[in-house]
C-alpha cells in the first residue's frame, strides 16, 4: 500500500548547443537533433507512464541560456495554452499528458533554437544554470506535494558538447546541493567524457554512462536511466568506472598526480616556485639541503 | 631433585596431599612438596605463580592450608602430625608465616611482566595470531617480538602506572577482625598489607617499629604491644606514659602544634580570617561566635581528624614532588617550598631565612592576582596579521581544460552549424513511433548484458565473492605475520651498528624461510583451489623489493671493505 505514496520527478536537462548538432549534422546526417529529441520524448513518456504520480521536468542548456522546455513558464502558459490544448485534443485519443509533454517540448525548442539564432554562439553549453534550475525546480516540488507523499528525486543530464571549465565552481556547487539534498544525479554522454559529470554522478551515486552507439539512446535510456536509484541496486547495471578526481593546477590547468599546495592560499602548483603566484607567499626551504649534504659525505669516503 | 643451590627454608613432616603423607619443602622461590616413598616432588609451586594462601577455620576438624595460583587452580595441605593438633597447628602456621612474608615478594617482580604479557595476547588476537605464527614456528625469539611489541602496546600501561596510590581505607582497623582464643584473649592476623596500613596511619609507629624490631623485641611482641597500648586506644581513654607509645603520642601532639603552627598561605583559604560578623549595621548581626568546645573527648577527636587529613595531603605532596623530581624539573621552586618548608611564615612575622620572608609577599600578590584578573575582562589584544592577498582569484574558479583535444571552430563554421540545426528544427514533426530500429536496439542491449561492451569488470568486483572465507582469512594471517617480519627487516635499515648488521642477514634468512615454509605452501594450496587469480603475487613481490634491498646493502658493503 505504501507504493501508492511513491512518487518520482525526473528533471531531463538536455543539451541544445546548436554548434556542436549542427557539426554533428555536417559529419553524420542521420544522427540530429530532431531524431535525439524523439528519442528523449519516448523516454519522458515512459518515465510518467510507469505510475501516474510521477512528473516530469525538461530543461534546455543552450549555449547562452537556460530555460524549461516543460513545464512551461506560467507567463508564457498564459500566452499560448489554449492552443496546443486544442491541438492535443485533435489527436487520435492520446493520453493527454504525453500530447502536452511532447507538444510544449517541440514548441519550446523550436522557439529556443529559432530565437537565438542572432546571439553569439559558443561551443560549450550553459550546464551548471541547467542544473542549479533543476535544483531549484525539485525543491518547489518537494514543497508543494504533499504531506506524506514520498517524492524522490533525480535529475538526468544528457549532453554532447565539451565541459566548459569556467563553470567549474558553479557546476561543483550545484553538485554539492544536490548531493545535500538527496538528488541522483545520471549522465548519458553522447560524445566527450566529461570529468565534471563523473565527479557528479560519483559523489550523488548516479550512473554516468557514456553510449557507445548514439543511434541507440533510447535503448540506453530505458535500459539504464528510467529505474529509479532505488531499484538500481537489484539491476545489474554496467559498473561504475574510476572517476579522476585529479586536481588542476593553477598554472597551466593540467591534471597533476602530485603537486605543490600553497599552505597560505591552497593554490595547487605543478612545480615548485619559492614565491606563491597566488598570493605572493614566499617559501624558504630548510629542510632539503641538509639531506643532500649528508648523502655527499656519506659518498665520500 | 631440587636444584642445590636453593636453600630450604622449611621442612614440614607429616603433611597429606590427595590423601597421600609426605613432606612440604619451603625452598628460596618454590614450595614442593614430596611423597614419602618417592625422591622426587610431586608437587613444586614457585612462589610467583602462588596468587593467595587460605587457612581451614580453628572450627574445622582438620587442619589445612590451601594455596590459590593465578591460574586459578588450587592445593591443599593437610596438616597430620601425629602428635596432636597443637602441633598440626603449629606446623601450619609455621608455614603460614613463611608463606606470608615471601609472597608479597615475589608477587611484584614476575608475575607482573608475565600476566602483561598474557594480557596483551588475550586482549588483541592479531597479536596473538603474530606471535604464534612467528614466535612459536621460531622465525624470531619471544624476546625479539617483545623488545618490538611491547613499545608499542605498553606505552599506555607505563603511563597509568603514575596513578595516584591508593589511600588506606577507614575501616582497616575494623577489618583486622580479632578473634577471641576463649580466655579473654584477642588474636590478630596481620598481613603485609595491614601493617603498611598502620604505618601509614600512625607514621610513628614506623619510627617505633625501626627503633625496636628486632633489636629489642620480636615483630609478634612489638604487635601485641601496640594492640595493648593507650595510644591504639587513647582515642577512648586518657594518656597514659608507662609503654614505649606513650612518646608516640607526645610526638603526635608535637607535630599536630606544628601543623596549627603552620599559616596558611593562600590568603583566600585562611579560615583563621574570616569572623561571622559584619561591618555596617543592618546587613547583619555582628555576634562573634566564642562557642568553644570543651568536651574534652570531642576536642580529640577533632584533632585526630585534622590531623588525620594532614597526613593525607602530605601524602598526596609527596608523590607530587617525586614526581617533579622524576621529570627533572628543578626550576619550579615555589612548588617545592610550598610542599617541603619545614615552617612556612605567618604574614608580616619574622622569619628564619630571607629567602622565604622575600618570596612571601610576591607569591601572595601572584596568588590575589590570579584571582582577581579575569581573562575575559582583559582588553583584546589584536594581533595584526597580513591579510591575505590573492593576486588572480579566477584560478580558484577554474576547472580542469578537457583532456580531450578541443576541436577548432571558427566563427563562419559555428553560424553555419547554427544555421543547419535550425533549417532542421524547423522541419520538424516528431514521430515516436520509429525512434529506433530493431537492430540497433538489438545490439544496445547486447552491449548492456553481462559480458557485453558496457559491462566490463562487473566481475572483478566480486573478489571478495569469489574467494572462500577460508582462504581469506588465512591470506590475512599470512599477509600480518609478513608484513611484521618486512617491518623488522627494514627497520634495520640504516645499518648503523654491529647488531642491526647482523640482524639484516638473520632477517634475511628468516624471510627466505618464511617464503619456502609458508608462501609456497599457501601458493600450493591455492593452485590445487583453482583460482585464476594471483592472490600471492603482491607478497612475493613485497619479498622480493626486500631481497633487492639487501643484495644492494651487501654488494655496498663488500665494496666497501674491498
Amino acid at each position: 500500500m505504501s507504493d501508492r505514496k511513491k512518487a518520482s520527478l525526473l528533471v531531463v536537462v538536455i543539451d541544445t548547443n546548436p554548434v556542436w548538432w549542427g557539426q554533428r549534422l555536417v559529419d553524420q546526417p542521420d544522427k540530429s537533433l530532431t531524431q535525439f529529441l524523439d528519442s528523449i520524448m519516448v523516454f519522458t513518456n515512459s518515465h510518467l507512464m510507469m505510475n501516474h504520480r510521477n512528473k516530469l521536468a525538461v530543461i534546455a542548456a543552450h549555449t547562452n541560456q537556460s530555460c524549461f522546455l516543460y513545464p512551461r513558464a506560467e507567463s508564457r502558459e498564459a500566452a499560448g495554452g489554449g492552443e496546443p490544448g486544442g491541438a492535443a485534443g485533435a489527436h487520435d485519443g492520446k493520453y493527454e499528458l504525453f500530447a502536452q509533454v511532447n507538444e510544449q517540448v517541440m514548441e519550446e525548442v523550436k522557439n529556443l533554437i529559432l530565437t537565438s539564432l542572432e546571439g553569439h554562439s559558443e561551443t560549450d553549453s550553459l550546464l551548471a544554470g541547467a542544473l542549479a534550475m533543476s535544483l531549484c525546480y525539485i525543491h518547489r516540488c518537494e514543497k508543494e506535494s504533499f504531506t506524506g507523499e514520498d517524492l524522490s528525486s533525480r535529475i538526468l543530464i544528457i549532453k554532447g558538447s565539451e565541459d566548459n571549465p569556467a563553470q567549474y565552481m558553479n557546476f561543483m556547487n550545484a553538485v554539492f546541493t544536490a548531493q545535500k539534498q538527496n538528488v541522483t544525479i545520471d549522465a548519458c554522454i553522447l560524445d566527450n567524457d566529461s570529468g565534471l559529470l563523473q565527479q557528479a554522478c560519483d559523489i550523488t551515486g548516479g550512473v554516468y554512462l557514456k553510449i557507445p552507439q548514439p543511434s541507440g539512446l533510447l535503448q540506453y535510456l530505458l535500459w539504464v536511466f528510467l529505474p529509479d536509484p532505488t531499484l538500481r541496486l537489484k539491476l545489474t547495471l554496467p559498473p561504475k568506472a574510476q572517476v579522476d578526481y585529479r586536481a588542476a593546477c593553477f598554472c597551466h590547468r593540467n591534471l597533476i598526480d602530485i603537486g605543490y599546495v600553497c599552505s597560505v592560499c591552497l593554490s595547487i602548483f605543478c612545480s615548485f616556485s619559492p614565491i606563491c603566484s597566488t598570493c605572493q607567499t614566499t617559501f624558504k626551504f630548510m629542510g632539503l639541503p641538509k639531506i643532500a649534504k649528508k648523502k655527499q659525505k656519506k659518498l665520500n669516503p | 631433585m631440587s636444584r642445590s643451590s636453593e636453600e630450604v627454608l622449611l621442612m614440614v613432616n607429616y603433611v597429606r596431599n590427595k590423601k597421600t603423607d609426605g613432606m612440604l619443602y619451603m625452598m628460596g622461590e618454590r614450595m614442593a612438596w614430596m611423597q614419602n616413598s618417592k625422591n622426587t616432588f610431586s608437587y613444586s609451586h614457585p612462589y610467583a605463580d602462588i596468587k593467595s594462601q587460605k587457612i581451614s577455620p580453628d572450627s574445622k576438624e582438620k587442619v589445612q592450608l590451601q594455596v590459590v595460583m593465578h591460574n586459578g587452580s588450587a592445593n591443599t595441605f593437610h596438616f597430620n602430625n601425629p602428635e596432636g593438633r597443637s602441633a598440626q597447628i603449629q606446623d601450619r602456621d609455621a608455614v603460614k608465616e613463611l608463606l606470608q612474608q615471601l609472597l608479597p615478594k615475589f608477587r611484584h617482580k614476575l608475575s607482573s611482566e608475565l600476566e602483561e604479557k598474557n594480557r596483551l595476547l588475550k586482549e588483541n588476537p592479531e597479536l596473538f595470531q603474530l606471535y604464534k605464527d612467528l614466535v612459536v614456528t621460531q622465525v624470531i625469539t619471544a624476546d625479539e617480538f617483545w623488545a618490538t611489541q611491547a613499545n608499542k602496546y605498553t606505552n599506555g600501561g607505563e603511563k597509568g602506572e603514575l596513578k595516584q596510590q591508593t589511600g588506606v581505607s577507614a575501616a582497616f582497623l575494623a577489618d583486622i577482625k580479632p578473634q577471641t582464643d576463649g580466655c579473654n584473649g584477642l588474636k590478630y592476623n596481620l598481613t603485609a598489607d595491614i601493617i603498611e596500613s598502620i604505618f601509614r596511619t600512625y607514621p610513628m609507629v614506623r619510627k617505633k617499629h625501626a627503633e625496636h624490631v628486632p633489636h629489642e623485641m620480636t615483630e609478634s611482641d612489638f604487635w601485641t604491644r601496640f594492640f595493648q597500648s593507650h595510644y591504639f586506644h587513647r582515642d577512648r581513654t586518657t594518656l597514659g606514659n608507662k609503654d614505649i607509645f606513650s612518646e608516640c603520642a607526645k610526638k603526635d601532639e608535637e607535630d599536630i602544634k606544628e601543623e596549627m603552627d603552620k599559616n596558611v598561605k593562600d590568603p583566600f583559604l585562611d579560615l583563621t580570617q574570616l569572623t561571622d560578623s559584619t561591618l555596617d549595621e543592618g546587613y547583619g548581626g555582628t555576634t562573634e561566635d566564642k562557642r568553644i568546645s570543651h568536651n574534652h573527648t570531642n576536642l580529640t577527636m577533632i584533632r585526630r581528624f585534622n590531623y588525620h587529613s594532614t597526613m593525607v595531603l602530605k601524602a598526596c605532596e609527596k608523590n607530587m614532588g617525586q614526581q617533579e623530581s622524576h621529570k627533572g624539573d628543578s626550576a619550579t621552586n615555589s612548588s617545592e617550598q610550598i610542599g617541603d618548608s619545614p615552617s612556612p611564615m605567618m604574614n608580616g612575622e619574622a622569619s628564619t631565612s630571607s629567602n622565604t620572608e622575600q618570596s612571601e609577599p610576591v607569591t601572595k600578590k601572584a596568588r590575589i592576582r590570579e584571582k582577581l584578573e579575569l581573562e575575559d575582562f582583559q582588553p583584546e589584544e589584536k594581533e595584526k596579521s597580513l591579510n591575505l592577498q590573492l593576486s588572480r582569484m579566477d584560478r580558484y574558479l577554474h576547472g580542469p581544460t578537457p583532456v580531450v583535444a578541443v576541436r577548432y571552430t571558427t566563427g563562419e563554421d559555428m553560424m553555419q552549424a547554427t544555421h543547419s540545426v535550425a533549417t532542421e528544427i524547423s522541419h520538424w514533426t516528431p514521430n515516436l513511433t520509429q525512434v529506433i530500429s530493431e537492430n540497433v536496439a538489438l545490439s544496445v542491449l547486447g552491449e548492456l548484458s553481462p559480458g557485453g561492451a558496457l559491462m566490463h569488470g562487473t566481475s572483478l568486483q566480486q573478489l571478495h565473492q569469489m574467494v572462500s572465507p577460508n582462504v581469506q582469512e588465512e591470506l590475512k594471517q599470512q599477509y600480518n605475520a609478513l608484513c611484521e617480519l618486512l617491518r623488522h627487516f627494514w627497520a634495520c635499515f640504516p645499518t648503523s651498528s654491529k647488531f642491526l648488521e647482523e640482524k639484516v642477514v638473520r632477517m634475511k634468512s628468516t624471510l627466505e624461510r618464511f617464503q619456502m615454509a609458508k608462501l609456497n605452501s599457501l601458493k600450493e594450496k591455492l593452485e590445487e583451489d583453482h583460482y585464476s587469480i594471483d592472490l600471492t603475487g603482491h607478497m612475493e613481490e613485497m619479498l622480493a623489493a626486500a631481497y633487492r634491498k639487501f643484495d644492494m646493502w651487501q654488494s655496498k658493503r663488500i665494496q666497501k671493505k674491498s
